[in-house]
């Protein structure tokens, strides 16, 4: 084990984002956003009562 | 690349007949059940040792129980050490380790971290209130609380790891920061559901929002981070997934168990790994101060943000330990006095949560880059969900839920009986705190940072960190737990 495999990758190509990365970032951000604003609303509507 | 991180983060994925995961689940069920012998009247782990803050460190130490009161601190001490030296290295030897190194190691190991526990316990260090300054017949002190002693315990780790190499390298065998954190949040798990027994609702409160932590981690944290280091670094995907999912989710284990999904080199997420230590040490010596500062009226908040802030499960749960007694020492000065064991549940219930996803994140794009991105004959398959599941927390799930029945659904004499119990298993629990401190101390070796190639993989965690995944992780707990908080201490 060594550092040459970082070396060595940070000498590559750049790879391009491909299509199904662009879904895949796109889509995983859309959804937690969504999901955290149902969260944040179930979380306001029914409030903690201690 | 440090030999040290390398073998203990190869150690988190060991395909032996018995893996760290559940080594760590036979350890800590055993402390529990042990401690559970107590209840029927019999005390089996009353001679643990347990240190109280002092100014006469001949008075530091004693057994947990009166009733071993004659074994002294020292010998107290010395049961303890050999107690965990015997399980341990049974528990060593199962995993293929070289036993007579480790005991060797772990001995040294167990005394230099214990001795900075007590140098923690000092007055001058842990006293906090007035009233305790003035009991100890001090007039200032550090304030650190006694859970200082594993602030101590990180620094002697790193004085070894960063200018004493070669002892670092020699003590190895026995630096196993996963499988002592394993082993305390098994144990955890107990101390929780004796703290959630007495407010219920508010424990499923907790629990719920446990829910948005895994939304944050894998949604939201991975893809933008992914986007980084793919877009404005130029990084492979081959990096990119291992170096997302480490800065994201849970460190380690994440970097790992998604690096295998995507087919990547071993190495690759194993040198993500050593960074991902290094940026956690830096998390546990600033964060639990600025939420001291900041979020003493929020604890809750300041023990989410931990959860979702601080990666690797023994920096994130250890922050929340640390976390806890500077807030409640704090409140404390200003006259509130919480339950204790309220932030340190809400760290781990967060991080437990995250953890219990990676499997089935590592699945996802395990299946993305072996059917669309590298097709390839190894394609993903459902197996590996349970195969990447980190199972300790199975262990957690068991010891809490056999807990929470004990407390709520048996006869009062057991549930009166039952915290004293944990209490006897919560020593453990601290003990293996402090060895995941020092552990996770000399395996930061900072010098890396300067080593070729290293410089950009750290720039994309420092923009990530420090830019992004500290502040929505502050922002989602406040939303989340803002206006909760622990109950006050009867």
């Amino acid at each position: 084990m060594s550092t040459n495999d970082l070396k060595t990758e940070q000498g590559n190509a750049v790879e391009p984002l491909l299509p199904i990365e662009k879904k895949l970032i796109g889509y995983s951000l859309g959804l937690g956003i969504v999901l955290l604003v149902i969260l944040v609303t179930i979380n306001h509507l029914f409030p903690l009562k201690l | 690349m440090s030999d040290i991180a390398v073998r203990s983060a190869e150690g988190a994925v060991a395909k032996g007949s018995l893996t760290e995961d559940w080594l760590a689940v036979v350890i800590g069920v055993l402390v529990f059940a042990l401690a559970l012998f107590s209840l029927g009247g019999t005390d089996l782990l009353g001679w643990a040792v347990s240190t109280s803050v002092y100014t006469d460190v001949s008075t530091a130490l004693a057994p947990i129980a009166k009733g071993y009161a004659a074994l002294g601190g020292l010998g107290a001490l010395l049961a303890t050490y050999a107690s965990l030296l015997v399980v341990l290295t049974a528990g060593v030897a199962a995993l293929g380790g070289d036993v007579k190194r480790f005991v060797l190691a772990f001995s040294v190991v167990f005394a230099i971290a214990y001795a900075s526990w007590i140098v923690g316990s000092y007055a001058y260090v842990a006293a906090v209130t007035p009233a305790e300054q003035q009991k100890f017949g001090i007039s200032w002190s550090l304030k650190l609380t006694n859970e200082g002693g594993f602030i101590v315990a990180l620094a002697s780790g790193l004085v070894i790891g960063n200018f004493f190499p070669r002892l670092a390298e020699w003590l190895k065998e026995a630096i196993r920061p996963e499988l002592y954190i394993k082993v305390a949040i098994v144990i955890l798990g107990a101390t929780i559901a004796v703290t959630a027994a007495g407010r219920l609702n508010l424990a499923s409160a907790v629990l719920l929002r446990g829910v948005a932590a895994i939304v944050e981690a894998y949604l939201i944290y991975w893809s933008v981070v992914y986007f980084v280091a793919r877009k404005w670094f130029g990084f492979s995907r081959e990096w990119s997934v291992p170096l997302a999912s480490g800065i994201s989710i849970c460190g380690v284990a994440a970097a790992i168990a998604t690096g295998g999904a995507i087919r990547a080199r071993p190495s690759v997420p194993i040198l993500v790994s050593s960074l991902v230590v290094v940026f956690a040490v830096v998390e546990i010596l600033i964060l639990p101060f600025l939420a001291q500062t900041f979020l003493w009226q929020e604890p809750l908040v300041a023990g989410a943000w931990m959860g979702l802030a601080i990666k690797t499960d023994g920096a994130a749960v250890a922050g929340g330990g640390i976390t806890e007694s500077l807030i409640m020492a704090k409140a404390a000065a200003e006259g509130i006095k919480y339950q204790s064991g309220w932030i340190l549940a809400t760290t781990a219930t967060v991080k437990v949560f995250i953890d219990i996803f990676i499997g089935i994140w590592a699945f996802i794009l395990g299946y993305i880059w072996t059917n669309h991105i590298t097709p390839r004959a190894d394609k993903a398959k459902v197996s590996e969900i349970w195969e990447r599941f980190p199972k300790f927390i199975l262990g957690f799930v068991v010891v809490f839920g056999i807990s929470l029945w004990l407390a709520t659904g048996t006869t009062p004499e057991i549930a009166k009986a039952l915290p004293a119990a944990a209490g006897e298993a919560n020593v453990f629990r601290v003990i293996f705190f402090i060895l995941t401190f020092f552990s996770i101390g000399v395996l930061s070796d900072f010098r890396k940072l300067w080593q070729d190639g290293f410089a950009k993989l750290a720039a994309v965690y420092v923009v990530s960190l420090f830019g992004f995944v500290i502040w929505v992780g502050l922002l989602i707990s406040w939303l989340f737990f803002s206006g909760i908080k622990p109950p006050l201490a009867s």
